[in-house]
Parts: structure tokens; C-alpha cells; sequence
């Protein structure tokens, strides 16, 4: 018989390096003379979408498009260290130290538009659309390229090299006690299963995340860490295990380690709470791993709303199910 | 604020080149006169090396050379430690690479591997984390730690005596979690090579291209000015990228050849040249009162490090920290414990620590919930943390703490769905 189960399952992650140890990423940007400009960072894509996110970031804060950016990573010989690409922190960290960067050489920026237009604070700039002008005043506008190009000619150079430094404090190592990590991302998770009492296998038909990122950056790419994390969720709950015999590796191939294919993989909802974060770049926090956190309890706790047994170790094969069955059918306990 | 890329959904640049097949991953590239290098690793857990012979390797046509520890000028690297050796003398797990074959060809290399002769002397190995733990075994890594226990993180707060006295259900219950590997869809591969320039640049795709730099200097004896890594497209990572695989051997055998040196694992390769996942054992007991308050809560989670301590401090530290879920448990002892044993070591793996302890701390919120009579989302809405609540480190929550809206978001979809036939 085929019987089905909700379940529910929440976490919480605190990203960046924690316990103290300094979490700094860095970053260089350039405006160039036709109004592109270019971000040089060690933050290494690993195919999350990070350099997509710088984009975005210097193309907002220079009212440019994304496609106007050039953003170059991981190269030792050409961009500047910023910290490894785990622990949630790339879009937060590397994020800030893109936003300090860019605001850095926006500044210098302002500073001789204002002077260019006879403004008499830099307030009254705004960059827009690809242009740069006085707030307000159609007269008083000119490309973004023009005014850099100018500003070449007059010896200026928009240029900038900046740090972000994430701070935590360790913990007591008596007690424990302590301020960890900052900042902490929160979700929940809900997983619709099938479970075949007959032969022991679990079905996902269906999966609902909610996750706090702060603020969305890029939509897709929040949908696309969801999809991946609840995907490996699964992998994790019900199929991967390295199979060891003193030490040694049973099953090193994808034939015999089974992750999810396309049809373990349910209809997956993506949804997300923002509630900024003030410190995150324009309210964002980091969603990579939180992403993957609240599957395997949403589906374990599945399993027991739909057939009454509590699997306590992973991964849940159809082989632990059925015993646990059999061993509820006797009257153990579950 | 004015938002308009910000919040939008820009494609990604790296989109199309993926699609269309155009991305160079690091097996994509290549150097003219460049050979091939593949590693021989140790079919053993635990043993010393007392010999290698290579002879017969070497005597097979287009070999160019066969590098042992002896050939590296500083035989170590590692995240925390620099407790790994690049080729290894003192072999810890099944899988430690204790030699490098260079040839013309890779069918030339693989098959040069074979005859390359280690002569081994096998040493007991201990595969149980708990039993890894008692004074009686010996240590694994004695330089670092006096037995195989690499780290102990207690957690106290509150007063247990009056947690488990204000509790009216107790639930007691072990977890355990199994070794799980990234699968990363694309094998590690290296292109290593001495510039014109004289610089070793390696491309490859790592999570760290600064911190490879920095190992590769160090195991090479160069400066970091000399050493350029560069990072081809990643097909995927998930913490499996972050210690060295096989930059430093690449490296290595560029700078004895001097010729470009290319290394691509195959699957099986792979599965023995990265961390795994912590497997954890969770002991947790989990006090609330009747009306479905969280009082105390005492856990011991063990977390086999396996053969070397990669990032093992940090992830036990992390399962501590993560350990009572995102509820407010004012009585609180947990200890958490990484141990050496000669399993396949273990390090970052998305969720790093965290990922194993929500099995059990949401496994404990369902069965005190059922017991108490309450339906699992009450129970998480009676507990869960809120800006101001104090974790059980003792960090007060600021800023942004929106589980209440994340839980306000899936309760409609946690109505019970119908048996199907």
C-alpha cells in the first residue's frame, strides 16, 4: 500500500567564517572611458551566480545594466583575495567589499561631476539610465562615458580598491559561550511523501521552501540555490552513502553512489521572506547552504506522518523502512 | 530606495557558454608537448611506506618520471593544519597518493601507475570514531593531539538539574548520519606549467584559488609572486574543492619536467581525493513542559574526522553551536567531539556541521510535539527564535530574525494529503 505523509522541518545557519576569525573579502573596480566598468575580485563562481550578483551590484550603483559590468574572479594574478567561496558568504562578504569598491570610485566620480555641473554638494548627482546629471535638471545632464572620458583628459581616474571585513566573536572554550557567527539565516521546509509499505521506497512528490535571504538579490539565482539545496536534500535523506569497508570505498562511481536524477526530484515551490539584513549588501544575506538544511527533516518527519515510523538514521532506505515497519507490526517501539 | 538591476532577474553571463557548450572546464585545456600525471595511491588505511620501486614503470616507453616524498621540497599542506602530505611516506587512509607517474600519454601514465611497486608495512587502523576515542588506541596524528580526540566543544548553559525538573516529557533518542560525498558532476582536473616568466601557473577549478596559491608555494618552496592560480569554470564544489586534490602534484611534476602537466581524475580517482562529509552519532535528550515549552536540552555529537583534520574543528564547532535548532532552550549541555580514525577524512560539505544536527534536533521537535499533543508546526511556533532571543552560546539575536515569517509562509501548505492506492 502506498500511504502519504507531510512533514516539516526548520534550521537555522550562521554564515561567514565565525568564531572570531577575520572574514574579509576585497575587491577592485574600474570605470572605464565609455561608462562600462570592470570588478576585479578572488571570489571564485563555482556556479552558484556570484559574479552575476557583482554585476548587479556595481550596475545599481552606477545605474548601468549588468551587461555593462565586467567582473573577473579568481585569478591570483589579477584580483585581489577575497576569501574562500563556502560558508554562505560570497553574496554577503564579497558583496559588501563589491558595494565598498564601487561606492569608493562612485565618490571620486561625484565629487568631479559635481564640480563639472557647478553643483555645490555631490548630493545633487544622480546616475541614471547610463548618464550622469543634476537631479531634476534636463540641462544639466551628459553620458556617464563622456563625463569619464573628460575626467581622463583632465588627468582623473575612477578607480578603487576596497576591504570588507565580517566580524564575530569566538566562543569560550569552557563554556561555549560566545557570539559565533553573524548573520544567521533561518527556513523551513515542507515535504509531501509516498512511502510503499510493500516495498520500503519513498517517493517526493513534493517539496515547499521558505527561506530568509535578506533581501533577493536576483530571484533566479535564490530559486536556483532552493532547487539545488532541496535537490541534495534528498540525495542526503534518502539515497548517498559511501559504502566502507576498512576504509575503503565500495561503491567510488555513480552507478553504486546514487544521487538524485531528474525523476527523484519532486515539484520543488521556492519561496522567500525578505526581511533585511542591515549589514548585508542592499538588505541581503547568503542562502548556499541554509538552502539544503531543512530537507532531510522535513522528509524523515514525512515518513512518520505517512506510515508512523521514525527513521533516526540516514540515508533512509527502502531496507531500515521496512524493518522499522516489521518492528512496529510486532508492537516495538518507533 | 531606487531598485531597479537590484532585485531583477538579470541571466547570467556564464548562461550561455554553458548551454552552448563553450565553457572551458579545466579538463577542457590543453598545452602543446604537455604530458600526462597520474597518481598511485595506497590501498591500505594505515601503513608505513618502506619502499618504491619504479623501475619497471620507468622502463616502459614514454615514461618521463616517477615522483615519491622524497621529491617534494616541503611534504605537507592542510586547512587548519598542514597535516596532509602532498606524496606520503605514513599513509592514514586508503586513497593517500604516495606516488606520481609522468608520461607522454595518460593510457601511458595509467598503465605506468600499475607497475610502479610500494612496499608497504600495514599498520592496525581503527574505523570507529568511539572507539578511536579511548586512550588505548594510538594516535594518528601525535604531533597535533595526544590521542585521536582532535576537538572538544562543550556548550553550558542554564542549570540542567533545573531544565530536566520543569521538563514533563523527556524524548532520548540517537541519530546518526552517514560519509557523503559532493559528486561534483565534474571530476578534479589540472593544467600545471612553468610560465615564461618562470612562474608555476596552475588552472584548475577550485573554491580558493588564494589558498591553493599559498599551498603550492609552500609544498614547492616559492613565493607566492611566483605561483599563479587560476580558476577555470567550477562544475560544482560544495565544499569538496576547498582542500588541495591535485594542484600540488600538478605542480610538482611541471617543476621536475618542466613541461606542461595535465591531470584529470576519473570518478573513482575523485571519490579518494576529496573530503567527505562528517558521519555524525547524535545522542540528544530534549526536555519540554506540557504545554510545549523547550526547557533542556543535553546532546554528544561525535563526528568522524577521518584520517586528517581538514576542517573538521570548525564543522564539530558549527554542529555545536547549531545543535538545539532555532529554539530558545534556556538549560542547554552539548558536546560535541571530532576524532581521527582512518576513514576517507572529512571536511566542508555544504551545511558544514550544521546539516547533520537538523535530523536530530527536528526529529526531537515532532516526537515531543506528538507526545505532548500538539501539531508540529505549534510546537516550532512555541519555540522558535525571534529578534532578542539568546541562543544557546548566549548570542542575542539582532537584526534580522524572520523565521516567523518563513513559518507564517508554509503553513498553508502543511495540511494532510490523502492515501493513494
Amino acid at each position: 500500500m502506498k500511504k502519504r505523509g507531510i512533514g516539516l522541518g526548520c534550521s537555522w545557519y550562521g554564515t561567514g567564517y565565525g568564531n572570531g576569525f577575520p572574514d574579509v573579502s576585497s575587491a577592485f573596480v574600474e570605470i572605464h572611458d565609455d561608462g562600462s566598468a570592470t570588478v576585479l575580485t578572488g571570489a571564485v563562481d563555482v556556479g552558484q551566480g556570484s559574479n552575476s550578483i557583482f554585476a548587479q551590484i556595481v550596475a545599481e550603483e552606477l545605474g548601468l545594466e549588468s551587461q555593462d559590468i565586467c567582473v573577473y574572479s579568481g585569478d591570483t594574478d589579477a584580483t585581489p583575495d577575497s576569501g574562500t567561496t563556502a560558508a554562505t558568504r560570497q553574496t554577503y562578504n564579497t558583496g559588501n567589499a563589491v558595494l565598498k569598491a564601487v561606492r569608493q570610485a562612485k565618490s571620486s566620480l561625484l565629487d568631479y561631476a559635481a564640480h563639472k555641473f557647478s553643483c555645490p554638494t555631490t548630493e545633487g548627482i544622480e546616475l541614471k539610465n547610463g548618464s550622469i546629471g543634476v537631479k531634476g535638471d534636463p540641462s544639466r545632464q551628459m553620458p556617464l562615458a563622456d563625463m569619464v572620458f573628460q575626467a581622463r583628459l583632465a588627468g582623473e581616474r575612477f578607480i578603487s580598491a576596497e576591504s570588507s571585513t565580517a566580524r564575530s566573536t569566538p566562543v569560550d572554550p569552557e563554556t561555549g559561550q560566545g557570539a559565533p557567527y553573524w548573520p544567521y539565516a533561518f527556513g523551513c521546509q515542507s515535504a509531501e511523501v509516498e512511502v510503499d509499505t510493500e516495498t520500503g521506497m519513498v517517493r517526493v512528490l513534493k517539496v515547499v521552501a521558505v527561506h530568509d535571504v535578506g533581501k533577493a538579490l536576483n530571484p533566479t539565482q535564490v530559486e536556483g540555490q532552493i532547487a539545488g539545496g532541496v535537490t541534495q536534500g534528498i540525495g542526503f535523506a534518502l539515497l548517498e552513502e559511501l559504502e566502507l569497508h576498512e576504509g575503503k570505498i565500495k561503491n567510488p562511481a555513480l552507478s553504486s553512489y546514487l544521487i538524485p536524477t531528474a525523476l527523484d526530484v519532486p515539484n520543488i515551490e521556492a519561496l522567500y521572506v525578505e526581511d533585511a539584513e542591515c549589514t548585508g549588501p542592499f538588505g541581503a544575506k547568503g542562502l548556499g547552504e541554509p538552502a539544503m538544511l531543512p530537507t532531510v527533516a522535513a522528509i524523515i518527519n514525512a515518513i512518520d506522518d505517512a506510515v508512523g515510523v521514525r527513521i533516526t538514521s540516514l540515508p533512509a532506505t527502502p531496507e531500515k523502512i521496512l524493518q522499522a515497519l516489521a518492528e512496529k507490526k510486532r508492537g516495538g517501539e518507533c | 530606495m531606487k531598485s531597479s538591476v537590484i532585485g531583477s532577474r538579470v541571466v547570467r553571463e556564464d548562461a550561455w557558454g554553458k548551454v552552448f557548450g563553450q565553457t572551458k572546464f579545466p579538463a577542457d585545456v590543453n598545452l602543446p608537448g604537455q604530458i600526462y600525471a597520474v597518481v598511485i595511491r595506497s590501498p591500505h588505511p594505515h601503513a608505513k611506506v618502506l619502499g618504491i620501486n619504479s623501475e619497471k614503470a620507468m622502463s616502459l616507453e614514454g615514461v618521463v618520471t616517477v615522483l615519491t616524498a622524497k621529491d617534494v621540497p616541503n611534504n605537507s599542506h592542510g586547512v587548519l593544519f598542514r597535516d596532509q602530505p602532498v606524496l606520503a611516506e605514513y599513509v592514514r587512509m586508503v586513497g593517500d597518493p604516495v606516488a606520481v607517474v609522468g608520461a607522454e600519454t595518460e593510457e601511458i601514465a595509467r598503465a605506468a601507475a600499475k607497475l610502479v611497486v610500494v612496499e608497504y608495512e600495514v599498520l592496525p587502523a581503527v574505523f570507529d570514531p568511539e572507539e578511536a576515542m579511548t586512550p588505548a588506541v594510538l594516535p594518528l596524528h601525535p604531533n597535533l593531539r595526544p590521542t585521536n580526540v582532535l576537538y572538544h566543544m562543550p556548550i553550558r548553559r542554564g542549570n540542567m538539574e533545573e531544565g530536566w525538573a520543569k521538563a514533563d516529557i523527556v524524548i532520548e533518542k540517537e541519530y546518526s548520519t552517514q560519509h557523503v560525498d559532493h559528486a561534483f558532476l565534474q571530476p578534479e582536473a589540472v593544467l600545471a606549467y612553468v610560465d615564461e616568466r618562470g612562474h608555476m601557473v596552475v588552472q584548475t577549478a577550485t573554491q580558493y584559488a588564494h589558498y591553493d596559491r599559498g599551498e603550492i608555494a609552500h609544498a614547492l618552496g616559492l613565493r607566492f609572486s611566483q605561483v599563479q592560480v587560476k580558476t577555470l569554470a567550477v562544475g560544482g564544489a560544495f565544499g569538496g574543492r576547498e582542500d588541495i586534490s591535485l594542484q600540488i602534484i600538478a605542480a610538482l611534476m611541471a617543476r621536475y619536467t618542466l613541461r606542461p602537466v595535465k591531470m584529470e581524475n576519473t570518478r573513482e580517482e575523485s571519490f579518494y581525493s576529496h573530503s567527505k562529509r562528517h558521519p555524525m552519532k547524535m545522542y540528544y535528550k530534549t526536555g519540554a513542559t506540557k504545554d510545549g515549552k523547550l526547557v533542556a536540552l543535553e546532546a554528544k555529537i561525535i563526528g568522524d574526522a577521518g584520517a586528517y583534520a581538514s576542517w573538521s574543528i570548525n564543522v564539530l564547532r558549527k554542529s555545536a553551536v547549531h545543535a538545539s535548532g532555532p529554539y530558545v532552550i534556556p538549560n542547554v549541555s552539548i558536546d560535541s567531539y571530532a576524532v581521527f580514525t582512518n576513514n576517507p577524512y572529512a571536511g566542508a560539505m555544504r551545511g558544514f556541521g550544521a546539516a547533520q544536527t537538523v535530523l536530530a534536533y527536528e526529529s526531537q521537535m515532532d516526537l515531543l510535539a506528538r507526545k505532548i499533543g500538539i501539531s508540529p508546526l505549534e510546537i516550532r511556533l512555541r519555540n522558535h527564535f525571534k529578534v532578542g532571543s539568546t541562543t544557546a552560546t548566549g548570542q542575542v539575536l539582532t537584526g534580522s530574525v524572520p523565521l516567523d515569517q518563513c513559518l507564517a509562509k508554509i503553513a498553508p501548505y502543511l495540511e494532510r494529503g490523502g492515501d493513494s492506492q
